[in-house]
């Protein structure tokens, strides 16, 4: 069976670790055999974000060295697979054989419901959810990567769900990164208006493909509305909408 | 104008309590949102004619110097007469000067963003020359002695209660109402004087034609072709970025600014001045004099990447759909400009170590440049003034980040790229954070992400991480 590599986020290593167990488990029914490289760090998005362009090139050299020659690389993260896509190519510019393999790795790089829907080209999951559901598009994912008609098929095939609209559902949550630690008044509010959105859509879980929003949301979500509820989509397809003991 | 873009977290935390006390500050930006995408779709390609203006814009920069001489020669043989600011200083004393010498009393002006960069009206009025305000927007903050909130609606946040007492502790009338069309007419009556008795008038710049010498204008109030037309003397100031090739280029980016920025397929009034009133014409000014800025931007030129800023229309497409500049409006920024681009042209024209937090204070979620109509992306830039801050970078006055900052993110290079080092980081560091775990949620957390703390949780660290658990994990099926 073909072997899909894993890129864990150190998010999802060291916080969500069930998205990548979930991730895992969606690829293993999808019919390819997830495989994971041991060594895995940061992808460098702190970093890059904050401007340490230097430290950043260090991240995406381990990065490179590691998955180099992996056929496809699939992550359940839409910012890290756009710094991989996008900005690896870019800081290594100057340097051209990094700058060759930068563009090689850039090319083999899927957001994981992109690889799913886009190359696997299934929708149905074999997952059932009796409720409504909202998306909330990443800006990473819908912006950077152009996805967002994938997670919708994907969680349209789901038996029993509907899928909600939301206003403003391409508006950022407010996380950021080191945004949402910086600028709490100006992140709260705007995590606060997602939220209010979410509740306002009538939805009873709020589905996302970024685990950074759902720090962010879930983290919101928990102190003021401990009965609502975000999920990242491997979590909500490969778990039939439950939350699984951690 | 005191430049206070220091202050941006503090003002920002005012201006956030604001909006939320006053609910309808955020949907100005957003009912704009929703008419440009109304507008842009009467467009056959909307991407396509977004994408072609992109293209204008960088063809204009990137050949900037040679388009500004081409520009000048074609408006001096039209009769106008050109000069060269090279500061906002220069720009102020030449414009004062100018007035003086016409024995103007007071000056008529039509809205235009350079003037408030250079700080026109304060410099009018230290030297006795009153500057009256035409556009209804400025008209009002002028009279409130406020920065604009919004580059294209400078009074879009003051309730209209507001206006109706000002307008009538001004003597601007005297009814007191709350209907926005009899305000329009009240603030109509009052600059109407004005306007007959103008002899000297100010105005900005929307696009400088080279290949005709022709300065273009869009407005909607119909005060700027007043402005332009009814006095013997006609000033318009531009920088140097408004230049554009050929008329056709020009007929194609007003087709995007009126859209983009207020869903209009074309505004209320285009006007296009080829110099000054000639010989057996019977209206129009006697002079005109275009006033060229640079105040930095040449210096902005010299940076291939940096230079992307100036590709800029002044649409505020940016603004209205920016998560940010809907949470804090227009003020926040501390200067005349706001939102993102705000954000990437204040950095490169106060310098970065005075606008630290103005690149800083963006989530990078891209909404602004998914919307801008020349192609500018914004966060790419706030990534690049950002690196030039950390490596102290002297072009654009890169500043010092906190030494704590620095030695966390060294530490952090070196564990990234030796998963040991990294590995054993995280067994270090999950006890320190997980004792603030209670029932499995963290609820608040000293230190550097106390912030994330005031109205978030956080899940702890994983008793066993992913990569610890990878083994069993891939027993199981």
């Amino acid at each position: 069976m073909k072997e899909v590599s894993l890129f864990i986020p150190c998010t999802v290593d060291l916080f969500l670790p069930l998205i990548g167990e979930a991730t895992v488990s969606l690829l293993r029914r999808a019919g390819v055999t997830p495989v994971y490289r041991r060594g895995q760090t940061c992808c460098g998005q702190p970093a890059m974000n904050s401007g340490y362009r230097k430290e950043a090139k260090k991240a995406a050299k381990h990065f490179i060295e590691l998955f180099g020659d992996d056929e496809v690389i699939v992550s359940p993260s839409g910012s890290c697979v756009c710094m991989v896509k996008h900005h690896y190519p870019e800081l290594l510019a100057d340097e051209p054989e990094w700058s060759r393999r930068a563009a090689e790795v850039a090319r083999r790089v899927y957001e994981l419901s992109q690889y799913l829907v886009d190359v696997l080209n299934v929708t149905d999951m074999g997952a059932a959810y009796q409720g409504k559901v909202a998306y909330h598009e990443s800006c990473h994912v819908l912006r950077g990567l152009g996805v967002s008609t994938q997670p919708k098929k994907l969680i349209s095939a789901v038996k029993g769900t509907e899928l909600v609209s939301m206003n403003q559902d391409d508006f950022c949550c407010g996380f950021g990164g080191e945004f949402a630690s910086h600028y709490p008044d100006i992140s709260e509010s705007m995590v606060q208006d997602k939220v209010q959105n979410y509740i306002d859509s009538g939805a009873d879980l709020l589905i996302l493909c970024e685990p950074g929003c759902l720090l962010n949301i879930g983290g919101y979500l928990s102190r003021h509305h401990p009965e609502k509820r975000a999920m990242h989509l491997a979590n909500f397809l490969a778990q039939n909408g439950r939350e699984m003991p951690r | 104008m005191k430049i206070s873009t220091e202050k941006f977290t503090e003002l920002a935390k005012k201006e956030v309590e604001k909006a939320r006390a006053r609910p309808f500050l955020k949907m100005v930006p957003h009912s704009l949102y929703q008419k440009r995408k109304a507008g842009l779709a009467t467009l056959p390609d909307a991407a396509a004619a977004q994408a072609y203006g992109a293209a204008i814009r960088s063809e204009a920069i990137n050949r900037l110097p040679e388009l500004l001489e081409e520009f000048e020669k074609k408006a001096t043989a039209n009769g106008a007469k050109v000069f060269w600011a090279r500061t906002a200083k220069e720009a102020r004393e030449y414009i004062v000067n100018l007035a003086s010498e016409r024995g103007a009393k007071f000056v008529i002006k039509g809205k235009s963003m350079v003037t408030e960069e250079i700080g026109l009206n304060e410099a009018l009025s230290d030297h006795g020359i009153e500057p009256w305000e035409a556009d209804l927007g400025e008209f009002i903050i002028q009279q409130m002695h406020r920065p604009p909130f919004h580059i294209v609606g400078p009074a879009i946040n003051v309730p209209v209660e507001e206006i109706r007492d000002l307008f009538m502790a001004k003597g601007i009338m005297k009814e007191p109402t709350l209907d926005p069309v009899a305000l329009g007419w009240a603030a109509r009556r009052f600059l109407r004087e004005k306007f007959h008795r103008a002899e000297f008038g100010v105005t900005g710049v929307n696009m400088a034609v080279a290949e005709t010498g022709t300065i273009i204008n869009l407005e909607n109030e119909g005060n700027i072709r007043f402005a332009k037309s009814s006095p013997r003397t006609q000033v318009s100031v531009m920088t140097l970025e408004k230049v554009v090739p050929t008329m056709k280029d020009a007929m194609h980016l007003i087709r995007l600014l009126s859209r983009n920025c207020s869903g209009q397929n074309i505004s209320a009034y285009v006007s296009m001045d080829s110099g000054p009133k000639q010989d057996g014409e019977i209206d129009g000014p006697e002079e005109l004099i275009i006033v060229i800025v640079d105040n930095g931007r040449s210096g902005i030129y010299q940076d291939p990447k940096a230079r992307d800023a100036l590709r800029c229309i002044r649409c505020a497409a940016c603004l209205n759909i920016c998560p940010v500049y809907r949470q804090i409006g227009g003020y926040a920024y501390g200067w005349v400009y706001s939102g993102p681009m705000g954000q990437v042209l204040m950095p490169l024209l106060l310098g970065l170590d005075k606008t630290q937090d103005i690149y800083r204070a963006c989530s990078l979620c891209g909404a602004c440049k998914s919307v801008c109509p020349a192609g500018i992306d914004h966060p790419a830039l706030f990534l690049y003034y950002r690196s030039l801050d950390v490596s102290t970078d002297h072009s654009f006055k890169g500043k010092r980040r906190p030494w704590r900052e620095a030695l966390f993110f060294k530490a952090w290079s070196m564990a990234v790229q030796r998963f040991w080092i990294w590995d054993t980081g995280i067994s270090v560091t999950r006890p320190f954070i997980n004792k603030n775990s209670e029932n499995g949620v963290i609820h608040n957390m000293k230190g550097a992400f106390g912030g994330w703390f005031r109205k978030r949780d956080l899940p702890p660290m994983a008793e066993k991480t992913f990569h610890e658990k990878w083994e069993e994990i891939k027993k199981t099926r």
